[in-house]
């Protein structure tokens, strides 16, 4: 597999490898991992690929030496990142933590298997609270992004490497083992973004200016709170700037069915379904977890009676929805536990069931 | 005429305020660091992983750039910083419970590896931020807020060597242990210290330094009092000196 | 219109592969497709299936239980899968390696014995996957052989090219063995 870009050329390939090949290609200096289904083939392809560039590979001793040697990478400013699945992102989530106190700009692949604990090696979006929420300490968010396509696998990793650096702040692409493991056609585009200039905060040594120190820790509450509300100020720029979702049919839907991930693939045809039953069905799929695409929701839920959240989880977005929507209409839950997303039958069989 | 007999390094910072407890090790380090840097003359080139515990504040006297790693992850955060940037001296200053207790893992796997950075550990038989409880290098009777009786092997097992560990990684290219309990010893020290920086210079591998030092706040004693037990206790189970040091085969 | 393929075999079988150059072969044909794989924790042995969904628009599912065209190249999965194929569906069946029986008769059977006819023509059994396509080429109409010769070359890396020729006489054994000749 060679790295290069194809425009207008499409390849057949896993998702795992095209989130390796659009990272090598989106200029990723440093990647450091450990092994965990269903993301291995990352770092399999990255293991060659960066060592033939002359760039850094680590076989890092855990997960949480890795989401660590990722911090030491960006505080130089370097494009770094890592990738690794559900119960050992679980283990990043102090480095996430300092990650978003520092300011730096981490990328984190989280291919989204089974759980709780040692759960199996399905697909399953359990991860959402896990991205969206943290299971590390204090306030902070980091930028997620969830593809449902192995095309948006490539595009969304360039995309995670801009706004990581722009903004910087940890942010994940958030895939699932469904993603990872199938194959789809792809194009891999140029680098489509611009370059962020990290030169005024990157540690490179202290010539001809004053030393900089990256840390998190503050010893005065008084700095402590100015520097999270400043901290905020950031999140909420990011929720202006780059808030993304995809919507479908909504103009005159009575039910706007909600998902994200490889799920929206089997629920757009549910909709389609339900259309040509006669009933008003949309559909609407944040692109971004977070920011939320709360606004529009909020929007739709002027005119809209129903919300259907559909997940592969036990229920963990639909509490977004329902924020967003306010209790302004119903928000119901079509959901399985774990594994590929239901049948799209299954999903408008249940949709029709709540009407 | 006038001869200057002390300066201090260009790499301390100026009017800082010292933070250490009175009779605190952690200050002689941190100076003999500051020097060697200077001597080395990499100050405008070098980056320090900072960790947890009363190491911590080495990025408060150093004039160089700082990260603040999570505990214990010092030598995974250097190994970050060193990969993406090669040309840069990195070098991680550590406690004992940061680098032989919760990091433990990310000091041997960045020996097996043979990163190119430098690690400056104290060995205060302590955790001493904490307020002196029972650490990794804790010796044998000894009495701290969490081995109330004192350190006894079937309830608390046994001290690490960490000099002697470190040596036996094959990617390590300097080992070894010194003490700061009296001038010849400060002196060997920063031997030691400059040594270690000296192999990542040369390519070489991973250099290591176990500085014995003196905790007299947690051990309840005075700054004489602090380093006759480093002398008289410490030295005898850690014993001093260079486990590993792969120039000296080059010779 | 959308139609749906399942490979199953033993692991060692080429079974994923045999679905990599099926999808490979409608991206060719500017086909929307995605490949999608059975994957358990065992990393040799067992049974192994892959599912190639090819649709004129995006494909929304990518794990089906039922398909248009499933090929067994074993008796277990000619036992799983053949209530899997859909009515009016066709069930390509390696009979060297599975009973000729047939226990539905709302779906077409193909007995074909691959593994044999890949020791004997082609003088190595690795060969039963991509034979199989040639039959399965034939069975459906959907792709051509040529199409199925650029997505060979696809898949099969640049250092293993010279087993092309060796593959492509294998989709032609397949492509012309005589399916009513049973």
């Amino acid at each position: 597999m060679v790295v290069e870009c194809l425009t207008g050329k499409k390849v057949l390939m896993k998702g795992n490898y095209a989130i390796a090949q659009a990272a090598v290609l989106a200029g990723c200096e440093c990647y450091f991992g450990y092994p965990i289904t269903p993301q291995s083939e990352i770092g399999e392809y990255l293991s060659g690929k960066m060592q033939e560039l002359g760039r850094a590979y680590v076989s890092a001793e855990s997960e949480l030496a890795a989401i660590n040697m990722v911090i030491g990478a960006c505080s130089t400013g370097a494009k770094a990142m890592t990738s690794s699945s559900s119960c050992a992102v679980s283990l990043m989530q102090e480095g996430i933590s300092y990650a978003c106190t520092d300011e730096l700009p981490v990328v984190l692949v989280s291919v989204m298997r089974g759980g709780p604990g040692l759960g199996n090696i399905y697909p399953s979006q359990g991860d959402y609270y896990q991205s969206t929420k943290g299971g590390g300490n204090g306030d902070y968010r980091t930028i997620v992004l969830a593809p449902s396509t192995v095309q948006e696998c490539a595009d969304l990793t360039y995309k995670a490497f801009y706004l990581a650096h722009k903004y910087k702040n940890p942010t994940i692409l958030l895939a699932d083992g469904l993603l990872g493991q199938m194959m789809e056609p792809v194009e891999f585009k140029p680098y489509p973004y611009s370059e962020i200039e990290n030169s005024d905060w990157a540690l490179s040594g202290a010539k001809g200016r004053e030393p900089r120190i990256i840390r998190s820790y503050g010893p005065l509450a008084e700095d402590r709170c100015e520097f999270l509300e400043k901290l905020f100020e950031k999140y909420k720029a990011i929720e202006e700037n780059e808030t993304l979702w995809e919507e479908n049919d909504t103009d005159d839907a009575d039910v706007v069915l909600v998902s994200f991930g490889s799920t929206s693939r089997n629920v757009n045809t549910a909709a389609k379904l339900l259309r040509a039953k006669g009933l008003k069905v949309g559909t609407f799929r944040p692109i971004t977890l977070f920011p939320f695409p709360s606004k529009r929701l909020a929007e739709l839920a002027k005119r809209v009676k129903m919300f259907v959240s559909v997940e592969v989880n036990m229920g963990q977005m639909i509490d977004d929805v329902k924020l967003a929507v306010n209790g302004l209409v119903p928000v119901e839950l079509v959901h399985k536990g774990v594994g590929a997303p239901p049948d799209p039958e299954d999903i408008a069989a249940q949709v029709e069931g709540l009407l | 005429m006038t001869t200057q007999v002390f300066k201090i390094a260009d790499s301390f910072k100026k009017n800082v305020k010292y933070t250490f407890c009175p009779g605190c090790d952690h200050g002689v380090a941190v100076r003999l660091v500051a020097e060697v840097i200077d001597e080395l003359g990499i100050r405008e080139n070098a980056i320090v992983a900072a960790a947890i515990g009363c190491s911590v504040t080495i990025y408060d006297f150093l004039n160089i750039d700082a990260l603040e790693s999570p505990h214990g992850r010092a030598m995974a955060v250097a190994t970050g910083i060193k990969r993406a940037k090669p040309d840069k001296f990195v070098f991680t200053y550590q406690g004992d419970g940061d680098f032989a207790s919760i990091g433990w893992a990310e000091s041997m796997h960045a020996g097996l590896r043979g990163e190119k950075i430098s690690s400056i550990c104290i060995n205060n038989t302590t955790f001493g931020m904490t307020g002196g409880q029972l650490g990794p290098t804790t010796m044998m009777g000894q009495v701290t807020t969490t081995s109330p009786t004192g350190r006894n092997p079937e309830y608390y097992g046994y001290p690490i060597k960490m000099a002697e560990h470190m040596a036996l990684c094959d990617g390590v290219a300097y080992s070894a242990r010194v003490s700061l309990d009296s001038v010849p010893n400060i002196r060997k020290a920063k031997q030691a210290i400059k040594k270690a920086f000296e192999v990542q210079l040369q390519g070489l591998g991973l250099g290591f330094v176990e500085i014995l030092a003196g905790c007299p706040t947690n051990w309840r004693m005075s700054p004489a009092q602090a380093h006759d037990r480093v002398r008289d206790e410490m030295m005898q189970t850690f014993k001093p000196g260079v486990y590993k040091d792969v120039t000296a085969d080059i010779k | 219109m959308e139609k749906d393929f399942i490979i199953a075999g033993f692991g060692g079988q080429g079974v994923l592969l045999a679905g990599e150059v099926l999808a490979n072969a409608f991206m060719i044909d500017d086909k929307k497709v995605t490949w999608y794989p059975s994957y358990g924790a065992e990393m040799r042995g067992g049974t192994v299936n892959c599912t190639v969904v090819m649709s004129d628009d995006e494909v929304s599912a990518v794990q089906k239980s039922k398909a248009d065209y499933i090929i067994v190249l074993n008796q277990a999965s000619f036992d799983k899968f053949t209530s899997w194929v859909r009515k009016g569906g066709s069930i390509i069946v390696n009979s060297s390696l599975a009973n000729v029986k047939k226990t539905r008769d709302d779906i077409n059977y193909v007995f074909v014995p691959i593994t044999q006819m890949a020791q004997e023509k082609l003088e190595n059994i690795k060969m039963s996957n991509i034979l199989a396509l040639g039959i399965l080429s034939k069975v459906s109409g959907l792709f051509s052989l040529e199409i199925l010769e650029k997505a060979l070359n696809n898949v099969i890396p640049a250092h293993r090219k010279n087993l092309i020729p060796k593959n492509i006489e294998a989709l032609k054994l397949g492509y012309e063995y005589d399916l009513f000749n049973l």
